[in-house]
């Protein structure tokens, strides 16, 4: 450890190792997957998203939304995340293809959204849940904040966008 | 590391210094001054944003400044995360780095106004990535969350401002070397190419789905342990063996701490995602990282308090200043070891999982280990640097139990909270807002703490800017003991 080479070639693999074998390897493994179709022949799954939720997405980023609620549904066994109504199956990997961003989060302040376009009731539904009591109110115009601006709507849109209520290749749905 | 002594000083120990101001001090007495009060004003800032953000997290409805989009937490809570990391415990350990390998290396700092440069630059990005913040362009990465463009600037400000104790280590006149030293070059070396290579894959060409995520929590792991834990070890043996004048107790074992450490530490990032969807065997990996990792905390527990526990060390180390507040901190990373290695495991894991709990971890690692080995590395370095003493003794008292009560009760109430929360969260008949309104008492005890940690960090500050304007009035600051 008197050689400054070997140790800095030391620290090297202890950085380049680790980053090669978990990230570029998982890259490897995950890098290609693409949408697939629930059943022979159906539709593909994760949906492309609308445009509007692409914007809505951004307004989610842009307020750190990600620092009090997660967008992923831990497999039976690990907490109690498909009893409490988050999903009604684990997430995997390739439901997240489509996203450029992936916004997994590692704080539950609020509830999971993972599955939320699928569980709640309506549009309004999302609109009052997106106020959290006033909070959120700089979102809205109109007295009663009743009026949505124009990031209101695509973060609802996003909202609504997210669910994971398909049958995936890795994850069936149990019929 | 070397059996043969040439200066015949024994094994474990630091070389003696000069105990007058000595020309390597002078020389990097403008930039350390710089890192040191950069870091402390973004330590201040910090602090402020933790009460907010502590009051907020405790009723997102009722908190203050309810409705307002600047101050929303979301923004808050990134800020003061990245100002706390990126502000106080980059900077500060630029300048305490700076000053270890100078001092044991006797490394002169020619081209001192590079690393002011590098200061410069890094503080500057450092502003413009928080205003962007509460401007709303974040990322969504913790700790990745200034806009992208910020990047490469704080890699560049880095190489300038954080690189230097590779040169002094490159250039010292002797063959022998000290556990600080590996430790510190380790650190200097490993942070720049982690935060390339996760800019590069999360930021600038985003990996693919949720490769990001396994991406940046390799990123995180490193950031805390290789940049902050490092640091902060080589702190500790630096300044335990040097203010109670004693070799570090089993010092033939540190060599394997360092290496282990090195080995470990690395791997343990997929532990944050236990129960993503990430490949299973990723988060195996992490898992036996995180336990493994326990071997370095064992030695370093061995070196740390054996040496603390020979000939009334404890005593000595609470009677002591700079002691005092190192020990505080050597016991917290065994702690943050022993809890890093237990809670890595999955049934545990999947209980605190969501909640409080790592971030009572992180506290546990970057607050009650790094800043308080930090607070004890400037009470014994600023009076050398500045020639003069501390102003007020009292104010020395208000900061020492101000920060170590804050310290522990944040930390009790981020862990134990947790833990509570995610027990009730666990049982699914239990709804959400149930289990929030049960850890409204822990809330408490966590905006309390977040004042008393910010009347702590502001007695320190009174104290050492107090210090420095009185050092820097007269022409010739010079030494007056």
């Amino acid at each position: 450890m008197k050689n400054l080479n070997s140790l800095l070639v030391g620290i090297f693999l202890a950085v380049a190792f680790p980053f090669g074998a978990l990230v570029i390897s998982s890259q490897v493994q995950l890098g290609s997957l693409g949408r697939a179709p629930a059943e022979e022949g159906g539709p593909l799954f994760p949906s492309r998203e609308p445009g509007l939720a692409i914007q809505g997405r951004a307004v989610y980023v842009s307020l750190g939304c990600v620092s009090c609620h997660t967008q992923q549904v831990r497999p039976a066994g690990q907490g109690s995340d498909l009893a409490r109504g988050y999903g009604v199956r684990p997430s995997v990997a390739r439901d997240y293809v489509q996203q450029k961003q992936v916004l997994l989060g590692d704080r539950r302040l609020g509830p999971d959204l993972a599955n939320y376009g699928a569980r709640a009731k309506d549009l309004d539904a999302v609109h009052v849940a997106i106020q959290h009591n006033g909070q959120f109110a700089f979102l809205y115009a109109g007295a009663k904040h009743e009026i949505p601006s124009e990031r209101a709507l695509a973060l609802a849109a996003y909202l609504q966008s997210l669910r994971q209520d398909y049958s995936s290749p890795e994850a069936k749905l149990k019929q | 590391m070397t059996q043969e002594n040439r200066s015949g000083r024994p094994q474990g120990r630091p070389p003696e210094g000069d105990s007058r101001l000595s020309r390597t001090e002078v020389q990097l007495r403008g930039p350390f001054l710089l890192f040191f009060v950069s870091a402390v004003v973004w330590l201040l800032a910090a602090s402020v944003l933790g009460v907010i953000a502590a009051l907020q997290q405790g009723s997102l409805a009722a908190g203050p400044f309810r409705g307002c989009e600047i101050l929303t937490y979301g923004h808050v809570a990134a800020a003061q995360h990245n100002l706390f990391v990126y502000g106080w415990g980059f900077n500060a350990f630029f300048a305490l780095n700076l000053w270890l390998l100078s001092q044991l290396g006797r490394f002169e700092l020619r081209n001192g106004w590079l690393a002011t440069l590098g200061g410069a630059a890094w503080n500057l990005a450092l502003t413009y990535g928080v205003f962007q913040i509460f401007a709303g362009q974040q990322t969504g990465f913790g700790l990745l969350e200034f806009p992208r463009e910020v990047g490469p600037v704080l890699a560049v400000a880095f190489l300038l401002a954080g690189f230097w104790p590779i040169v002094a280590f490159a250039r010292r006149p002797t063959g022998h070397t000290f556990a600080s030293q590996w430790f510190v070059v380790a650190a200097s070396f490993a942070f720049p190419l982690t935060y390339l290579l996760a800019q590069l894959l999360i930021l600038w060409q985003p990996a693919s789905g949720v490769v990001q995520a396994i991406a940046h929590s390799w990123f995180v792991s490193n950031l805390l342990l290789l940049w902050f834990g490092s640091s902060a070890l080589a702190a500790v043996y630096y300044f335990l063996p040097k203010v109670l004048g004693r070799t570090i107790s089993g010092y033939y074992l540190a060599p394997v701490a360092f290496w282990s450490f090195l080995l470990f530490a690395g791997w343990t990032g997929p532990a944050a995602l236990l129960g993503a969807p990430v490949p299973l065997w990723i988060q195996s990996v992490g898992v036996v990282a995180g336990a493994m990792l326990i071997i370095p905390v064992i030695i370093t527990a061995i070196n740390f308090h054996g040496t603390l526990s020979t000939e009334g060390g404890w005593s000595r180390a609470w009677n002591d200043t700079t002691l005092r507040f190192v020990s505080f901190g050597a016991i917290a990373f065994t702690v943050f070891g022993v809890l890093n290695a237990i809670f890595a495991f999955r049934g545990y894991n999947a209980v605190v999982r969501f909640t409080s709990f790592a971030a009572g971890q992180e506290q546990l690692l970057t607050y009650a280990f790094a800043t308080m080995v930090l607070f004890g590395a400037a009470y014994f370095v600023l009076p050398r640097l500045t020639g003069s003493l501390w102003p007020s003794a009292k104010l020395v008292h208000v900061h020492f139990w101000a920060t170590a009560l804050g310290a522990v009760a944040s930390i009790v109430a981020l862990l134990i909270g947790g833990w509570e929360n995610g027990k009730q969260l666990a049982d699914a008949s239990v709804s959400f807002q149930q289990a929030a309104k049960t850890g409204a008492t822990w809330n408490y005890a966590l905006s309390v703490s977040a004042v008393l940690l910010l009347v702590g960090h502001v007695a320190f500050a009174l104290n050492a800017f107090g210090m420095i304007l009185k050092s820097s009035a007269p022409a010739s600051a010079g030494r007056h003991d």
